[in-house]
């Protein structure tokens, strides 16, 4: 009897864990409610967590859930579309972009002017607080600029790419401020609309994920890892007050239970909804991205080295087919570029390699390739939307065409192994390529240049146009140079070029909402009904 | 006792470190976490100075020193997915809702397992026995993600009873289900043949003449006999669900516990948060298989502990 009654005390105490336990979260999930209606007065005993707003903003609250928890909350050191996702609406950047991706103010009240070929010079806006009440000015920029110098130079921060022109920045008063780059660099523009501003003391701190401070919309709440990142609006935003008062974030990996937590009404909006699923979600809504899914054909080496077999690789490929079967219809041919419509250098007179088998298998047979080999590497973990159809689908075309495609789908791993492996290129390597910056230069680097992980070419005079365009101070120019790059990229065929696949984002009944060519889901443009 | 439980401590210990070594060997060898952190465009000179920075360059033995050196001081590095972060840190943020899942679920296993297997050893080879006994191999034999989906369509989509991911005690109901349903079959069998066994044996035929009744038989006598068995194949699952299914479980409900982080630390290959998953996981194995010991020795004072 007595071991029995210890049997049982074991069991009884394991209830009382998992029922403390689940007490514990049953007092989270009170906290949905919204908050900063503390007075500012008590505000002062959590000042890294509770925003110093006083009144609470009138407005509905809604619950996003992203794919993936942030990895860090700093705006600076990590290149996470989690993180963005929320910092896009508590931090600021000097320019902003219209949903249409055009370049616009935001902390500052106009597009930079050029002082000399590198230093460029921004008016700031006035009247801006940061939602710990620090005062927006020329300093918060000064400290941010050096901030990310300093970052770069001590290897902490993985957005190297995105800012190592900068060398400085210079308060020329409280309202304007000057930033220096290495060379001429056209790009700056681009890259302050991504530079989040940080106010000077936390310019000075290693690591701000804990307390995320900006002069944005949005301010944060409270953050439960694992779990759930809230913010709430801020009373003191220098913009137009949002209609949305709170936003929670959760974090959900599968695509499944995303969809089935957006139908049960627990979330109001879903990010990378399925094609194949948009029936089944209560609202969807869908935009021409920035995502581009190519094939890098290697230029250099191989069957593919003969421009005539990769024009033949492109028009072995039924565009049209691929969008509608692979994507549902959610995706568009590409118009033989890799550069969107909506960015600048996009060339409006390159179109499509038509779909045309019979041409492409006379073109490999007088290339005396026909019935070789060809390998075609893609990934299998799901990595991009259904890109593993895509390559089934594309090694069926080009089997069809008349060679023998060894397809190899490893895991994302082993798969970026193959993609950064620029000394033994295989002959076509699926990727998706992306814009954030939503300017070429980037793009055209890492997908034309010699020492880029997404070229397999070594043309010179290309690699010197996209040089050109990045150091070109003019935007007409620029468009220009890089239209003619494109074309150039065009004509040797570096890629086969696919289709583009849209954003897709399914919303709850209630939702008011529409996307954005640079994918940013800013909450200040979002509204409910009823 | 004491001295036994001592003993198989220091075991223990040689068990974790030798996996925690094995584990700093494997990740070196074969992965690379800068992949996973810097963008897809970062260039090579780029993910080189990042390796560098972060020793990855070093020679191994060098590596090795510096990990061996670190963890006896309980630093077990930061994680490169969870930025900036000691990876213990992110165990220990995770591994509460992995504890509570896997404690709720498998009292529900027990709680069902038992009268299951009792009910069904009562008439071996009945109807009630062979449906029984079918149940129990559905529940094993149901792939986790495809129940869990099931129960989620069910309960979540069509008749909103729950909501899925972390949130009151109601959200724990479907995945601890899905995590019992398996473990409830194989221990509902194991229940059904010790006691078949236990009731045909000779003891139980001297308490039935002796004109005690069936309850304090069943109950008391064959129950507790049967508990060897029972308590070695529940050890296991506590272990299989700590150690294995709560990763699917975690993922289909949305359930943020150290299954879902230690699959996300392979995706990415965090050498530092999987080293600290197997190290953690490792200590709880160790302390399980001890506290089946010991629950040997309570049921049965017979046995010796040496």
């Amino acid at each position: 009897m007595r071991t029995r009654h210890r049997l049982l005390s074991a069991l009884v105490v394991l209830g009382v864990v998992a029922s403390a336990c689940g007490g514990d979260d049953d007092d989270t999930t009170s906290t949905d409610t919204p908050p900063a209606t503390e007075a500012p007065t008590d505000s002062g005993e959590t000042p890294t967590t509770s925003p110093t707003t006083s009144p609470a903003i009138e407005g509905a609250s809604i619950t996003i859930a992203l794919g993936s928890e942030p990895t860090s909350l700093d705006p600076h050191i990590v290149d996470d579309g989690g993180e963005r996702a929320i910092n896009d609406n508590i931090y600021e950047t000097l320019l902003a972009r219209t949903p249409d991706g055009e370049l616009i103010p935001s902390l500052a009240t106009d597009l930079p002017t050029l002082i000399d070929d590198t230093t460029w010079e921004f008016t700031l806006r006035e009247g801006v607080t940061f939602h710990d009440g620090t005062p927006f000015n020329a300093d918060a920029v000064v400290a941010t600029v050096e901030r990310m110098i300093g970052l770069i130079a001590a290897e902490g921060t993985d957005n190297a790419g995105f800012y190592d022109t900068l060398t400085g920045a210079t308060a020329i008063d409280e309202h304007t401020v000057q930033i220096t780059t290495s060379g001429p660099d056209g790009v700056l523009p681009a890259r302050m609309y991504w530079l989040k501003i940080v106010t000077p003391a936390d310019a000075a701190k290693d690591d701000l994920s804990s307390a995320p401070n900006g002069t944005g919309p949005y301010a944060f709440v409270e953050r439960e890892t694992g779990v759930a990142i809230e913010l709430a609006a801020y009373a003191g935003y220098w913009g137009d007050a949002p209609s949305i008062a709170d936003v929670t974030y959760r974090f959900v990996t599968e695509g499944g239970t995303r969809l089935a937590g957006l139908k049960s009404g627990q979330y109001d909006l879903i990010t990378n909804l399925p094609p194949n699923d948009v029936a089944q979600a209560p609202q969807a809504a869908a935009i021409q991205g920035q995502e581009n899914p190519i094939i890098i054909l290697d230029a250099d080496d191989g069957i593919t080295a003969d421009v005539n077999v990769r024009k033949a690789l492109n028009l072995a490929l039924d565009k049209q087919a691929i969008a509608d079967v692979v994507y549902a219809g959610y995706a568009v041919p590409v118009d033989g570029q890799l550069l969107s419509p909506s960015i600048l250098g996009h060339n409006d007179d390159i179109n499509a390699y038509p779909y045309d088998p019979e041409q492409a298998k006379q073109l490999l047979e007088e290339a005396g390739v026909a019935g070789e080999t060809i390998t075609l590497v893609g990934e299998s973990s799901g990595r991009w939307l259904n890109d593993r159809e895509l390559v089934e689908a594309i090694a069926s075309y080009w089997t069809e065409a008349g060679l023998n495609v060894d397809l190899q789908t490893p895991e994302f791993g082993a798969y970026l192994d193959v993609l950064f492996d620029r000394s033994n290129r295989a002959d076509a390597i699926f990727v998706s390529s992306s814009n954030d910056l939503l300017d070429p230069s980037r793009q055209l680097n890492t997908y034309y240049s010699l020492s880029g992980v997404g070229s397999s070419n070594s043309n010179a005079e290309l690699q010197q146009l996209v040089a050109d365009g990045q150091s070109s101070l003019d935007a007409d120019e620029r468009a220009t140079i890089y239209q003619e790059a494109v074309q150039i990229a065009y004509d040797e065929a570096y890629f086969a070029f696919l289709v583009s696949n849209q954003d897709l984002y399914g919303l709850s009944e209630r939702m008011e909402w529409t996307p954005r060519v640079d994918s940013k889901l800013l909450v200040k443009e979002m509204s409910v009904n009823g | 006792m004491g001295r036994y439980i001592g003993r198989r401590l220091i075991q223990g210990l040689v068990v974790i470190f030798g996996v925690t070594v094995f584990v700093f060997v494997v990740t070196r060898l074969i992965g690379d976490p800068v992949k996973f952190m810097l963008p897809l465009s970062a260039t090579p000179e780029q993910r080189e100075a990042r390796r560098d920075a972060m020793g990855l360059n070093d020679p191994l033995v060098q590596q090795f020193g510096r990990f061996l050196r670190d963890l006896v001081q309980g630093d077990l590095g930061e994680s490169s997915y969870v930025r900036g972060t000691p990876a213990l840190e992110v165990v220990f943020d995770y591994l509460p809702r992995t504890l509570q899942l896997v404690a709720v679920g498998m009292l529900l296993a027990i709680v069902l397992s038992i009268p299951l297997g009792v009910i069904a050893s009562r008439k071996p080879g009945g109807t009630t026995d062979r449906v029984l006994t079918t149940l129990s191999l559905i529940g094993l034999s149901m792939p986790q993600f495809f129940l869990g989906y099931v129960l989620m369509i069910a309960f979540t989509v069509r008749l909103r009873w729950f909501e899925t991911g972390p949130g009151g005690f109601m959200n724990l109901v479907l995945p601890s289900i899905c995590l019992a349903l398996p473990a409830v079959g194989r221990l509902a069998v194991v229940v059904r043949s010790a006691m078949i066994d236990e009731l045909n044996s000779q003891y139980v035929k001297v308490a039935k003449a002796k004109g005690l009744t069936r309850r304090r038989i069943l109950g008391v006598h064959a129950l507790r006999n049967a508990g060897i068995p029972y308590v070695t194949l529940l050890g296991w699952e506590v272990i299989r669900a700590i150690a294995g299914y709560t990763v699917v479980v975690e993922s289909v409900f949305n359930w943020p516990g150290l299954g879902f982080m230690a699959s996300t630390a392979v995706k990415n290959q965090d050498f530092y948060l999987i080293q600290a998953i197997v190290f953690v996981v490792a200590v709880m194995v160790v302390l399980i298989n001890i506290a089946v010991d010991i629950a040997y020795k309570l049921l049965d004072p017979r046995v010796k502990l040496s």
